[in-house]
């Protein structure tokens, strides 16, 4: 808390004690009748009566008007309250890409539970979802309608939970399965706007949960679809529930996808069981939002609530004992 | 000079145009019982007059009643016993300053005594002292006495206390004369009421009162008490209540002083104003009048002291 206009209240005083000192020179030269065996009236019950009560009004008047100038004084020199903020950007896109063959139920059940707890304190962020076998399908584009959001997690979380092979249908038939390099290329091209357009206010994050074991002969090889992320400005956050390389041979699944996710920024975690993966989650989240936050900014906000609601208070109270003291 | 003593004698004089100035003068003259056998001429009778001074065989053959004129054996001596305490500063009933009232009163007093032939003395002060002006007679004197009245009684002066005047007059004076008590409204205390008791046995004893300001009155402005400096908020005064509760106690409070000036037997008059004063005056001296002609027997079977100066005249 501190005074905008600290000198309001040095003046205020001055003003004050003028005012006192003039209205005090006044009274003295007032007109005043001399009146001899007063006792005939302030013997009287009634008038001592009268006379406290006509105390107790003037001194309640006295110190609401002074409360009144002080408080008036006090919201004149506009008290303030200096802070310092960095506002946090909360213009995310996620898009979770889900290799929904069967090895990866668990991690994704754990995936989309994250996110449909998520969804529900969002704010200006928007999710979408693909999931992909041998082919890719869009469960919902991006999107920050939440509720909506959470309908569709919660379908997929329990079809995930169930084994609901009707849910994944679409996602069969391609050539092969667990087409990673796919899958990631439907998931990159998933935001709006095409190529290397990249809107500038919105980060760009795609969570990919896949063991990266191939069947079959995917148009894209994973490094060819991680290579449409990079123009874009897409990261890639890699969760391998699988990761069973040994060595440190480049070629095996789980250092190619630690290898892709790293060059577009992004991370890669290799989670042991589904418990851990809300933590890594979280993770992800916070390490986006601290890319992504505004300069800090000194905010100087104005608090006259208190002086004015006091100044409103004692503005009535002298009101109303002035019209007690005049009646 | 002789300013005061004009203005009163101006008022007198539009006052003589209601009432007959001898009137007054008739009133006056018969403060005193005393009565002498020197007798000087007849003249028409002018109510006032006492009833025992008419001359009945003559008002038989004359056809209009005529009362007998004494001369007078020797002067008589009227002493104006005066509070010129702070008391006398504040404001009277009417808003006027209370000492110019007093001042009014006792110029009319001392006037009437003055054509009568009269020296007038004075005893004046407060309760930290009085002063006393010999009894003389003329104008120039009784302006004199009016102008110590004036001067004296400011609120600055001391505080008011008659009682001081009317011990003093008892402890100076033992010759039989009129004592006119110019105060205003106290409430005599038991002290007061003996020294008056003491003072009605030896003198002619009349009480002059100038009625004191209205306090609780609608409108008014703020108030102080004179004697301490107190106020007395204009807001509280004009409360319904306390007003309701004033008038109540001051009319209890003027019923208790009459009756102490009844017990007493000292004719008590009094004005609020000064267009009061010289109906009051000539009230109060009917008052004292009517009182003493009854009083007579009894005071005589008493055996206090009567005016000896003369045989009493039996009318």
């Amino acid at each position: 808390m501190e005074l905008s206009f600290w000198w309001v209240l040095p003046l205020a005083a001055a003003a004050l004690a003028l005012a006192v000192n003039r209205a005090a020179r006044r009274a003295r030269g007032r007109d005043v009748r001399p009146v001899a065996h007063s006792e005939r009236l302030t013997a009287l019950p009634e008038y001592r009566r009268a006379l406290r009560r006509h105390r107790r009004w003037l001194a309640t008047a006295v110190v609401a008007g002074f409360l009144l100038l002080a408080a008036t004084a006090l919201a004149a020199a506009r008290p303030a309250e200096r802070s310092t903020t960095r506002p946090e950007l909360r213009n995310r896109d996620i898009i979770l890409c889900l290799d929904v063959s069967g090895s990866m139920a668990g991690t994704d059940a754990a995936i989309t539970g994250v996110f449909e707890q998520l969804a529900k304190e969002f704010d200006g962020e928007r999710i979408g979802m693909v999931m992909f076998d041998s082919r890719a399908v869009q469960l919902f584009p991006l999107s920050d309608d939440y509720d909506y959001i959470a309908g569709e997690l919660a379908a997929a979380r329990k079809a995930f939970d169930d084994g609901g092979d009707a849910f994944f249908s679409g996602t069969w038939g391609g050539n092969g399965s667990s087409l990673v390099g796919d899958g990631l290329a439907s998931c990159l091209r998933s935001f709006p706007g095409d190529g290397n357009a990249q809107d500038a206010h919105r980060s760009r994050s795609v969570i990919l949960a896949t063991d990266n074991y191939v069947s079959g002969t995917p148009v894209f090889t994973l490094e060819q679809a991680a290579q449409l992320a990079t123009p874009r400005g897409i990261r890639i956050h890699a969760l391998n529930p699988g990761d069973l390389d040994y060595g440190d041979d480049k070629d095996q699944p789980g250092a190619r996808l630690r290898a892709v996710a790293e060059s577009s920024g992004g991370s890669y975690f290799a989670p042991d069981n589904p418990d851990a993966v809300p933590g890594i989650v979280q993770k992800v989240r916070e390490s986006e939002a601290t890319e992504h936050q505004g300069a800090p900014q000194l905010v100087v906000a104005d608090r006259p609530e208190l002086p004015l609601l006091a100044a409103l208070l004692s503005g009535a109270v002298l009101l109303f004992a002035g019209w007690r003291l005049e009646r | 000079m002789a300013r005061l003593l004009q203005q009163v004698q101006s008022k007198m004089f539009i006052f003589a145009h209601r009432r007959a100035l001898g009137l007054l003068d008739g009133e006056y003259g018969s403060l005193f019982k005393g009565r002498s056998l020197d007798f000087d001429d007849l003249r028409a009778y002018t109510p006032g007059d006492e009833v025992r001074d008419i001359d009945w065989k003559a008002t038989a053959r004359h056809g209009s009643p005529l009362v007998k004129r004494y001369v007078a054996v020797r002067r008589q001596t009227v002493l104006l016993v005066v509070d010129t305490g702070r008391n006398m500063a504040a404001l009277a009933a009417s808003g006027e300053c209370k000492r110019d009232i007093a001042v009014q009163a006792l110029g009319v007093l001392g006037y009437l005594a003055h054509r009568h032939g009269d020296v007038v003395g004075l005893v004046h002060g407060n309760a930290e002292g009085s002063r006393t002006v010999p009894p003389r007679s003329g104008e120039d004197h009784l302006e004199r006495l009016l102008q110590d009245v004036r001067r004296s009684a400011v609120l600055d002066g001391g505080p008011s206390g008659i009682a001081h005047q009317l011990g003093h007059v008892l402890r100076t004076f033992s010759r039989r004369m009129l004592l006119v008590v110019v105060a205003d409204g106290l409430l005599p205390d038991a002290a007061t009421e003996m020294l008056l008791r003491r003072l009605q046995a030896r003198h002619e004893v009349l009480w002059f009162t100038v009625r004191d300001a209205e306090l609780a009155g609608p409108g008014d402005s703020d108030a102080f008490e004179v004697a301490d400096g107190s106020g007395i908020p204009a807001a509280i005064a004009a409360d319904p209540a306390v007003r309701a509760a004033y008038l109540q106690a001051g009319i209890e409070r003027e019923q208790r002083r009459q009756e102490v000036f009844r017990r007493l037997g000292i004719a008590e008059g009094g004005a609020g104003g000064s267009a009061d004063v010289l109906p009051e005056l000539f009230a109060l001296l009917e008052r004292h009048r009517t009182r003493t002609s009854r009083g007579t027997g009894r005071t005589a079977s008493s055996g206090r002291p009567t005016f000896s100066e003369g045989p009493q005249h039996a009318g």
